[in-house]
């Protein structure tokens, strides 16, 4: 009992997403009976394979201090070459060339952001319209669509009682980061450029390195999620998968991300995505329009940075107390000084 | 003590457009040596700082490393070979372990390592600069300020290096803090590391230095072992020659009824509430070194520094100002000391520049009047030698010396009866100076009250007609014309509780 | 006086100026942009006719207002409103669905309506639209002038504005039968042939640059985005700025969406994310027009009067490209290619003058 208060004082942030996810999870248990079964347990599982790593992707960057706003973008781009050239190439091909795309595109954008010392969200608002342009070329703006279904249905092949080849990939790869983030001196060097860019740089770490990892992953998750669900679906369209920075960053900030950078973690982003999750498919049983599901989110992310602002306010507090209280101890100390001065000048 | 020094300097020489921050010093440490190196602001010693770390490579000069020529083109490049600083400001990253902030950069960080790994590998580090009861894996926001500065200098111990440059590590810090950090110098010392220890606390320099090296107006003078000096002959040597005639001549104030009376204001970071009277037509001085409060005292004045009380009594009001805007509307001008920070709009023209706090006077309705703005920013750009052909350029093309003319003359657009000034020469010429002087003088001349807070002790003996003395947040004392001499001001801001003396003393004894 | 006025100007001419002021990079990339525009109108048949620059003007219109807006929030130095689109399409709503209520025929209840009522129903319709812009823009602003990054302020702001619209609209077309006001606004003209839009636009671009140069807010908007600490330093605090800012922004988000709505006579909460231009989203096609003017993203560095002409140049660039056979994708890509091209110049030229300091 002791180690779980002491670990919920440690990390507030995770004990918050944690409480929020149950919170949600039992609700929608508790009022649609057909929540707490195997098939929507195997349906959240599904949904967690591609938001989930978008929520991976933005809490990298938002980790790093910045955001990658052309995620969409990219996933789309990413979903229209792996389902435009599956017929010629074979899935796996075009799935491994669209992703390897996605991630030059996000290793280029993250060279150039610390290049150009500009922040990711001038860039990449940018190249969110460029590559809209590059994916309505590439599908020649029409939707386009897979011939042979034989391969949607292996990736949704449920496996293990709750997961697909898909979602175990996905989960594979959240396992891969989080290893990278904690045990590496990249990672550490990432959470180092988002909590304090100025102090990073002047101990000496380069500003190049962690930008280019950071956009590269994201440009991987983009590029996966979005060909997963281009191969999933059967279906692509150049300008689709918006909603996806929206879901993402709120499955981010639920997760325990700062947006001041350099908090937050890759569990988080997986419990963050699951609450999201949790919420989208409870809220489709309660046979809520779509499009409430965004109204939600939105409110949900508005919550949530007023929480962040509300708590850096209290910080800000915590820390002019703590720093009265120093100055009240070394009063006391120099009193007998600061009086002795005094005396002869009266 | 070696026959070769490990690191000399000699004949070093470094200006910065018409500022000469160096001129043919010298500068030398031996191994296992504490030397102290001390001097007025603006002495060269940060210059001197930046050159031995590789900071600054445009330096001419010859610099020795172990007996031979070197020339670092960059802080890494210093680091690789042996030395290291630990800048004034911290660099620790607010939201990681103390042990990832050891690992953070540089040769010997492990590449995959786990937290617990590396806590276990900072242990030794921060036993060696008495943080050995610390967990490493506690946050370094959970760290006094103090510790935090030993926590920076574990960091540089980790790359094991032979010099180790510290920066004023003692001027945010209060006793206990203090006394940590010169117990991790003596054990470095013992350890067999050189250290270059920078400081503007006589007390402190006197008690762990072996040598001291005097900077003095970019010229140094041969080390003394600090063994042969007193605080009296070390402020003596520090003091260069008085530049006379760059200041305003003073003549006395008539003090009758104050315009501006400070109570019990006490601002966050001083240790006790300060009270002051401010007097038309004088130009005030508070006297301070870095970290004696003084900047807070200013900002608390002007509404930009927190407080937990008091007053301020102007024209028949008290009145505590919470944010610049009380402050301004009222009549009362606050020239900080870091003007690119939140002095000027670079990017934006001077005469915007000049006319920022007074939009009101300049407009009518909300609309701007085009030849009342020209008319009011001409007058003041004049009045600050400010060629007004200049008003439409970018105030970010002007020399250091015109900014912080703009930067002050900015204020006179709302014809201030106090003008608060914070560090009112920093990073300008000697020309610029003077100017700026004469501007202040003629300003108190006209009736205006100014308070100038300077840890420049030249400037600060030699601008005001009255000074308030602060050390360590602590009010010691105020001075009147005849009593501002140097020595005096010095005593007061760099040893009034007389613990140097002690310390002299007891190393004759 | 007159003589230190005199004074002030300087002898130089023109190029000069030009020169003195802008680093050769920004000349350069303006050159490229020229040169590529004036081959573009040589080349391009049926270009440089005045039906033609009515088009391209009109057409500049509607992204060209909300963009005018957009840019007092960048220059006050919050970057940009994400909720761009959404603050119109929840404003396109709620002006169409007023318009078609039954309760606001002013005039008898048999027959048809009198030009009063209706035109009082226009009117009702139009403040009770922006007093809702006007709300959605005072709270993103506060929320922003508060400490929240605006980015994802208004990244969430946009998921509640669309949520309502599509909420309040279940998520179906509005339609109504008699514009009047707004067909007058959004396709009718009253000096000869110039549509009434186009005049729009330009008054309100000429009534923009005029504040932002000649008013005392539009000073504070520059100096606030320039330093926002020396412009507290000064009495010019960010927290009022923010939301002023933020609501001029949504007010034009939905005066461009009560026009356009005039135009269709209905209304959608998908106008303005899939059917609306060749790019498929508004708000990116109206930061992509304020940063392609050229303004500061950082802040107070820029103009309206950029902010128009960057309007006017890429739907000239547009309309080129359609006379020239060219389809959506290569469009969006050309926008999408100026925007980071103008990024990278606007950077390097950024990254110089940062390395003289």
């Amino acid at each position: 009992m002791e180690r779980i208060k002491n670990w919920v004082t440690e990390n507030p942030d995770l004990s918050f997403a944690i409480l929020l996810a149950i919170t949600v999870y039992t609700f929608f248990a508790i009022t649609e009976p057909l929540f707490f079964t195997h098939r929507t347990g195997y349906a959240i599982m599904e949904r967690f394979a591609v938001l989930g790593l978008v929520g991976l992707a933005l809490t990298l960057c938002i980790i790093a201090g910045e955001i990658d706003l052309s995620i969409g973008s990219n996933a789309a781009l990413a979903a229209v070459i792996t389902v435009r050239f599956t017929d010629d190439w074979g899935a796996i091909n075009a799935l491994l060339v669209a992703v390897a795309i996605s991630t030059s595109i996000g290793a280029i954008q993250g060279y150039f952001i610390a290049y150009l010392r500009i922040r990711a969200i001038v860039l990449t608002v940018g190249t969110l319209m460029l590559l809209r342009g590059v994916a309505l070329f590439a599908a020649e703006e029409k939707t386009v669509m897979l011939t042979d279904f034989r391969i949607p249905d292996f990736i949704s092949t449920k496996m293990l009682g709750y997961f697909s080849p898909a979602s175990l990939l996905v989960i594979g790869m959240f396992i891969v980061v989080g290893l990278f983030m904690t045990f590496t001196r990249y990672g550490r060097e990432i959470y180092a450029i988002g909590g304090a860019r100025k102090e990073a740089l002047a101990s000496g770490i380069s500003l190049q390195r962690p930008m280019i990892i950071v956009f590269a992953i994201s440009g991987l998750c983009a590029g996966l999620g979005g060909a997963i669900i281009g191969l999933r679906s059967g279906t692509a369209q150049a300008l689709g998968l918006q909603y996806l920075l929206l879901a993402g960053t709120v499955a981010a900030f639920i997760g325990g991300v700062s947006i001041l950078g350099g908090k937050g973690g890759v569990i988080g982003a997986a419990i963050g995505t699951l609450t999201v999750n949790f919420l989208n498919t409870g809220l489709v049983f309660n046979v809520t329009p779509a499009f409430m599901v965004q109204l939600y989110l939105g409110i949900l992310l508005l919550v949530v940075i007023m929480f962040q602002t509300g708590s850096r306010v209290f910080e800000e507090r915590q820390r002019r107390s703590q720093l009265l209280d120093d100055v009240d101890r070394r009063r006391s100390i120099l009193s007998d000084k600061i009086a002795a001065l005094r005396r002869p000048s009266g | 003590m070696a026959d070769q020094p490990l690191l000399r300097l000699t004949d070093i020489s470094r200006h910065y457009g018409a500022i000469q921050a160096l001129r043919g010093a010298n500068f030398e440490i031996g191994r296992g040596e504490v030397m102290g190196l001390v001097g007025e602001n603006g002495a060269g010693k940060s210059t001197m700082v930046k050159i031995i770390g590789g900071f600054d490579t445009g330096f001419s000069g010859e610099y020795f490393y172990d007996g031979e020529v070197r020339h670092f083109h960059s802080p890494t490049a210093a680091e690789q070979v042996g030395i290291a600083i630990a800048q004034q400001e911290l660099s620790l990253i607010p939201t990681m372990s103390v042990a990832e902030n050891i690992f953070l950069a540089g040769d010997g960080v492990p590449q995959i390592a786990s937290r617990k790994t590396l806590a276990k590998m900072a242990k030794p580090f921060l036993e060696e600069v008495g943080l050995g009861h610390i967990d490493p894996l506690r946050s370094t926001t959970r760290l006094s300020v103090g510790e935090q500065h030993l926590v920076e200098v574990a960091r540089l111990i980790a790359h094991n290096p032979q010099v180790l440059i510290l920066d004023e590590p003692t001027a945010a810090l209060g006793e206990t803090d203090s006394i940590r950090i010169l117990d991790m110098v003596s054990r470095l010392k013992e350890s067999g590391k050189s250290v270059i220890y920078v400081s503007h606390r006589m007390d402190e320099i006197f008690k762990i230095c072996d040598r001291i090296t005097v900077l003095r107006d970019g010229e140094s003078q041969a080390p003394r072992a600090a063994a042969d000096m007193d605080v009296n002959s070390l402020v003596e040597m520090m003091l260069g020659f008085e530049l006379g005639d760059m200041y305003p001549a003073r003549t006395p104030v008539p003090r009758d009824e104050p315009v501006l009376k400070v109570r019990e204001l006490w601002p966050d970071g001083i240790i006790e509430p300060i009270s002051f009277d401010v007097y038309p037509g004088e130009i005030l001085g508070l006297a301070g070194q870095l970290g004696s409060g003084t900047s807070e005292i200013l900002g608390a004045m002007a509404g930009s520094t927190k407080t937990r009380g008091g007053k301020l009594h102007y024209k028949g009001e008290a009145f505590l100002p919470t944010r610049p805007k009380d402050t301004i509307r009222r009549g009362i001008a606050y020239c900080s000391e870091d003007r690119k920070h939140d002095g000027l709009f670079l990017g934006r023209p001077i005469m915007e520049n000049l006319s920022a706090p007074s939009l009101e006077t300049i407009s009518s309705n909300g609309f701007l009047s085009g030849a009342k703005e020209l008319s009011s920013t001409t007058e003041n750009a004049v009045k600050f030698t400010v060629d007004p052909k200049r008003l439409p350029q970018e105030a970010g093309v002007l020399s250091g010396g015109n900014q912080q003319k703009v930067a002050l003359g900015k204020w006179l657009s709302i014809s201030p009866d106090v003008i608060l000034v914070n560090e009112p020469t920093r990073g300008v010429d000697v020309g610029a100076r003077a100017e700026i002087y004469q501007i202040l003088r003629d300003l108190a001349d006209q009736g205006a009250a100014i308070v100038v807070a300077s840890t420049d002790i030249q400037e600060i003996t030699n601008l005001p007609d009255r000074i308030v003395s602060f050390y360590r947040g602590v009010q010691i004392g105020e001075l009147q014309l005849d009593e501002m001499t140097s020595a005096n001001i010095l005593e007061q801001i760099t040893d009034p509780f007389h613990e140097a003396g002690i310390a002299v003393s007891e190393k004759a004894s | 006086m007159t003589d230190t006025a005199l004074n002030t100007r300087d002898n130089l001419s023109l190029i000069q100026r030009i020169r003195r002021d802008y680093s050769p990079l920004v000349i350069v990339m303006v050159g490229i942009f020229l040169l590529v525009f004036v081959a573009g109108a040589v080349f391009t048949d049926d270009f440089l006719t005045w039906f033609n620059v009515k088009t391209i003007i009109r057409d500049a219109a509607l992204v060209g207002i909300m963009a005018i807006g957009l840019t007092f929030v960048t220059l006050s130095g919050n970057f940009f409103l994400l909720s761009m689109k959404e603050i119109a399409a929840l404003s396109i709503i709620c002006f169409a669905t007023l318009m078609s209520a039954d309760w606001n025929q002013w005039g008898p209840v048999e027959g048809d309506p009198t030009t009063w009522s209706l035109t009082m129903t226009f009117l009702v319709a139009f403040v009770a639209t922006m007093v809702i812009a006007t709300v959605a823009g005072a709270l993103q602003g506060a929320l922003i002038g508060l400490g929240g990054n605006p980015i994802v302020v208004t990244l969430g702001a946009a998921g509640l504005f669309f949520g309502i619209g599509s909420w309040w609209s279940d998520n179906l077309v509005v339609s109504y039968r008699r514009p009047h006001g707004a067909e007058w606004l959004g396709t009718g003209s009253f000096i000869g042939d110039i549509p009434n839009i186009t005049v729009a636009f330009i008054i309100i671009a000429v009534v923009a640059e005029l504040t932002l140069r000649h008013t005392t807010f539009g000073r504070q908007v520059y100096l606030v985005g320039a330093n926002r600490a020396a412009g507290r330093a000064t009495g010019h605090e960010n927290f009022g700025m923010a939301i002023k800012c933020c609501i001029i922004a949504s007010v034009c988000a939905a005066f461009v969406a009560v026009a356009f709505s005039g135009q269709v006579s209905s209304a959608h909460v998908n106008y303005f994310s899939s059917e609306f231009g060749s790019s498929g989203d508004m708000t990116i096609m109206v930061i992509a027009i304020v940063m392609v003017g050229g303004n500061s993203i950082m802040g107070g560095y820029g103009s309206t009067l950029r902010t128009s002409l960057g309007a006017i140049f890429i739907s000239s660039i547009d309309n080129m490209m359609v006379l020239n056979g060219f389809n959506s994708g290569a469009r969006v890509l050309a926008v999408g290619l100026m925007i980071v091209f103008s990024i990278i110049v606007f950077a390097l030229v950024r990254r110089g003058s940062r390395a003289v300091e």
